[in-house]
């Protein structure tokens, strides 16, 4: 071969090398994408979802993160169920339902013109196994499976009868408010009896249920194949299959978006929203979540055991920057311990400005006039922790600006989550990230979970150890009121002592994205985080 | 009755391969239990409560004795019982059986890749040695090997997959689909990426092997005997510079099943270094207790047939 030949290819080599170095900003390509022949281009009724990784489970009952019940729960139906957009409740498997007086007895009235995938009937018995299976240890069928949410969901019921074909009830405890929403909750999903008896511990790769969506197949690391269900009490959904494909790397995500193999793709890097919010190839989604993100302080220990400390911490943080340098406007500034979204939001409590002159009187007060130096616990990555170090690392250097000293220690998600669940006397916690996403919608599932007295670690979430008693009484008696206006006013006031002695950080709401191709249409996030593709046309 | 010797030292090495196994199970297991991060604790998620985990790992036996655990999990692999994955539910076994052939597909086909254009580019390097040529041969082969295997893949995704439109760009096939043809389009970009490292090492060894060889005399004798240079180079010489990169082959495999995890992870390639991440991820126990004794066993087997092929190449080689 000639020289030349060999002097032209090195030159290719080293234009790809430099193509490639600045391709991250300028990667834009005019070119038409017709797919190259071979690579399969899916018909206008096969819409694609890229996951970030491997759905863990199809089973309702045992899924607990987000890419199993983004793929799974179209598969579902639940007796109530969160209307679109919100977590106001409708009539969904259950028509309508009367809660006795003393709010202990929950009765539904089901549909009787419902069937499972597999051709069982649904009915009351349906019911009743779909929640024993879960609650009760002697059920022939509480070991096929491990049920993460069973007692957040039904922790509270004592029992569940079956009163006809198409009437249950289900007795509580104690009262407890919220209980009618978590029957909205993916845990609360109504299996088909016959599939769980065939199948055993094999039920979570062969679910059946009523849902919109019936399940094909499930390869794991490839793909899994759902088809839509002619049948559904709701109307047949517009497209007939959805395909999830977990693709761990958000780049090769991306570029299978872009490239028009795929359709819709979840968690894009926050640093490629900028570019592609102009780009005519995809369309960007967004929706603010039930989220929250914090950082907590030992309330029950030097330095932070003064609320002045925690104040001066608040006000020395510039969280509108963290918010639009870092999270590129991923996020919302938070106002308050929850969400908009979620009902009994005080949007009249304020989070504290940027301004580290009042903190550093603060600080005076405080008897801090040197500052002093505490330990920061950052967790390498989790589900909705952001961007953990680099915002980690702009705290630090706001906190350096007023003489307080962070020592910032990295953990992986595993280990930071055993040191920061223990309890207060083994802890030798200072300050920590980090995030709660929201269950059902009901104020009680942030405030009484993260702020109760009664829940310090390990028994429950309330990681700043923050305990007062007017918190706890209110918090006690809004979850057993049944008068919705009532439990409003308690939670509101509930939100403006949390703000004022600041037992958190409080940073922001997380939105959720997803880029689509421009043709899907209609799709609409939900506040939970589920997927919902009935109404999507493509 | 006469034994050859080759199968005696076959019957030894095999036999040699237990007190290996085992000591890599003890230490496989040794990490796992160690590591920091409650298993129970991940599955059920930060909002599961303290009885349902405490009641989750006496389900799963994490409350025995570090021995008791470790020794049901040996006699169950050994009867075939490899445990459920905490995490996808399902039988370890066939689910890492079924995703080693991925990563065999791709590591295979990444090693024939790396073989064939290795030694090409070693001995028209050699050949033509400080030409031109060979100089540009050797600057791609350090470029081969310095690139992160990583970056070469996005680069590669990039190129033939976005901007040219050529290649698929991730996954083993399109979504719903199946076939030969698809495998093959698939399997270039991720053997690409995964064999230009090992590719580099063997171009090198094929080289500075091929030079040493040419200064031997029965070349010279070869060579005025007026043989072609065809059969110099590929008779002659190839064979006998051949011993020192199988050896070179025989290493790099370990490196080409390293390698592969990532470009799994970049290509979304459905093998074992995907599940093995995820795995690690989730302290799913019996999984990655499974994988690594799986890639273990072919890690050795692996060495042991390169071994009995160097005995093959070279009778001078004893196997006492």
């Amino acid at each position: 071969m000639s020289k030349r030949f060999w002097q032209g290819f090195l030159l290719m080599l080293a234009t790809l090398l430099l193509a490639a170095g600045c391709s991250g900003d300028s990667g834009s390509s005019e070119e038409s994408n017709v797919p190259a022949d071979g690579v399969a281009t899916p018909g206008g009724d096969t819409l694609i979802v890229g996951l970030e990784a491997e759905p863990t489970s199809f089973d309702a009952h045992q899924v607990s993160d987000f890419n199993s019940s983004r793929a799974a729960m179209e598969l579902y139906d639940q007796l109530v169920r969160f209307k679109d957009g919100s977590t106001d409740l409708e009539p969904s498997l259950a028509t309508k339902w009367d809660i006795t007086d003393d709010g202990l007895e929950y009765v539904f009235t089901l549909r009787d013109d419902v069937q499972f995938h597999d051709g069982t009937p649904f009915n009351a018995d349906a019911v009743k196994f779909s929640i024993d299976r879960q609650i009760d240890p002697a059920h022939p069928f509480h070991d096929t499976g491990q049920f993460a949410y069973a007692d957040f969901t039904f922790g509270m019921v004592d029992n569940v009868e079956v009163l006809g074909d198409y009437e249950v009830k289900i007795v509580l405890k104690e009262p407890f408010a919220p209980f009618l929403s978590n029957m909205a909750m993916h845990s609360a999903s109504i299996v088909s009896p016959t599939a769980v008896e065939e199948n055993g511990n094999d039920f979570t790769k062969n679910p059946v249920g009523t849902g919109p969506y019936k399940f094909v197949s499930w390869t794991p690391g490839v793909e899994a194949v759902l088809e839509k269900n002619e049948e559904h009490f709701r109307g047949a959904p517009t497209i007939s299959k959805i395909i999830f494909k977990p693709i761990a790397e958000a780049q090769t995500r991306l570029a299978e978006l872009e490239a028009g193999n795929i359709h819709l793709i979840v968690n894009v890097p926050p640093d490629d929203l900028v570019r592609l919010q102009d780009d005519p190839k995809v369309q960007l989604i967004e929706e603010a979540g039930m989220h929250v993100w914090w950082t907590a302080f030992n309330t029950q220990k030097e330095p932070f055991n003064d609320v002045k400390v925690r104040q001066a911490v608040n006000y020395a943080v510039n969280k509108e920057a963290i918010i639009d340098g870092l999270l590129q406007g991923t996020g919302e500034l938070a106002n308050s311990p929850i969400p908009p979204n979620v009902w009994g939001h005080n949007a009249e409590v304020e989070n504290y400005p940027y301004d580290p002159e009042k903190a550093k009187e603060l600080l005076v007060e405080a008897g801090y006039e040197n500052g002093f130096e505490v330990d920061y616990w950052v967790p390498e990555s989790g589900s909705g922790m952001q961007q953990p170090q680099v915002m980690a690392a702009a705290i630090q250097a706001d906190l350096a600006k007023v003489g307080i000293k962070l020592n910032i220690q990295t953990f992986e998600w595993g280990t930071y989550l055993d040191k920061v669940f223990i309890p207060m006397e083994e802890s030798d916690m200072d300050m920590h990230q980090m995030s709660w996403i929201g269950d059902n919608g009901d104020p009680d599932n942030f405030l009484y979970i993260l702020f109760s007295g009664e829940q310090w670690p390990a028994k429950g979430f309330n990681d700043s150890y923050y305990n007062n008693e007017e918190v706890n009484e209110l918090l006690n008696k809004a979850r057993i009121s049944p008068d919705k206006a009532e439990r409003t006013a308690m939670y509101e006031k509930v939100q403006e002592i949390i703000m004022e002695e600041a037992p958190w950080l409080v940073l922001d709401y997380e939105k959720q994205i997803v880029l689509t191709s421009p043709n899907v249409k209609n799709f609409v996030l939900h506040p939970t985080g589920v997927f919902r593709f009935s109404n999507v046309t493509f | 009755m006469e034994v050859s010797p080759i199968f005696v030292y076959i019957i030894r090495r095999l036999f040699g391969l237990i007190p290996v196994l085992f000591g890599v199970t003890l230490l496989v297991f040794s990490i796992m239990y160690l590591s920091p991060g409650d298993p129970a604790k991940i599955i059920l998620g930060p909002k599961a409560t303290a009885d349902s985990i405490a009641k989750l790992r006496t389900d799963l036996g994490l409350d025995e004795p570090f021995l008791k655990q470790y020794f049901t999990w040996i006699g169950n692999v050994l009867t075939g019982d490899w445990g459920r994955s905490i995490q996808l539910k399902m039988e370890v076994l066939p689910l890492v059986m079924d995703r080693f052939g991925a990563t065999l597909i791709l590591t295979i086909t990444s090693a024939l890749f790396a073989i064939v254009t290795g030694v090409a580019v070693g001995i028209v390097s050699a050949y033509k040695k400080y030409s031109f040529i060979d100089r540009a041969l050797m600057i791609m082969i350090l470029v081969g090997f310095c690139l992160p295997v990583f970056w070469l893949g996005i680069l590669l995704q990039i190129i033939f997959g976005l901007q040219l439109n050529w290649l698929p760009i991730s996954g083993m096939y399109s979504p719903g689909g199946s076939g030969f043809e698809q495998l093959a389009k698939h399997l270039i970009l991720p053997s690409i990426a995964l064999s230009a490292g090992v590719g580099a090492v063997i171009a090198r060894m094929t080289r500075s092997s091929m030079l040493e060889v040419f200064e031997n005399d029965y070349i010279r004798t070869a060579r005025s005997k007026g043989l072609s240079e065809k059969r110099i180079v590929f008779l002659h010489a190839l064979r006998n510079a051949f011993i020192p990169v199988i050896t070179v082959i025989g290493m790099q495999i370990g490196f080409l099943l390293a390698g592969a995890v990532l470009v799994e992870k970049v290509f979304s390639w459905p093998g074992i270094g995907t599940l093995m991440i995820d795995g690690i991820l989730a302290r799913d126990f019996p999984l990655v207790q499974g994988i690594i004794l799986f890639v273990a066993t072919a890690y050795v087997l692996v060495n042991l047939i390169v071994d009995i092929l160097y005995a093959l190449l070279d009778p001078r080689i004893s196997y006492k």
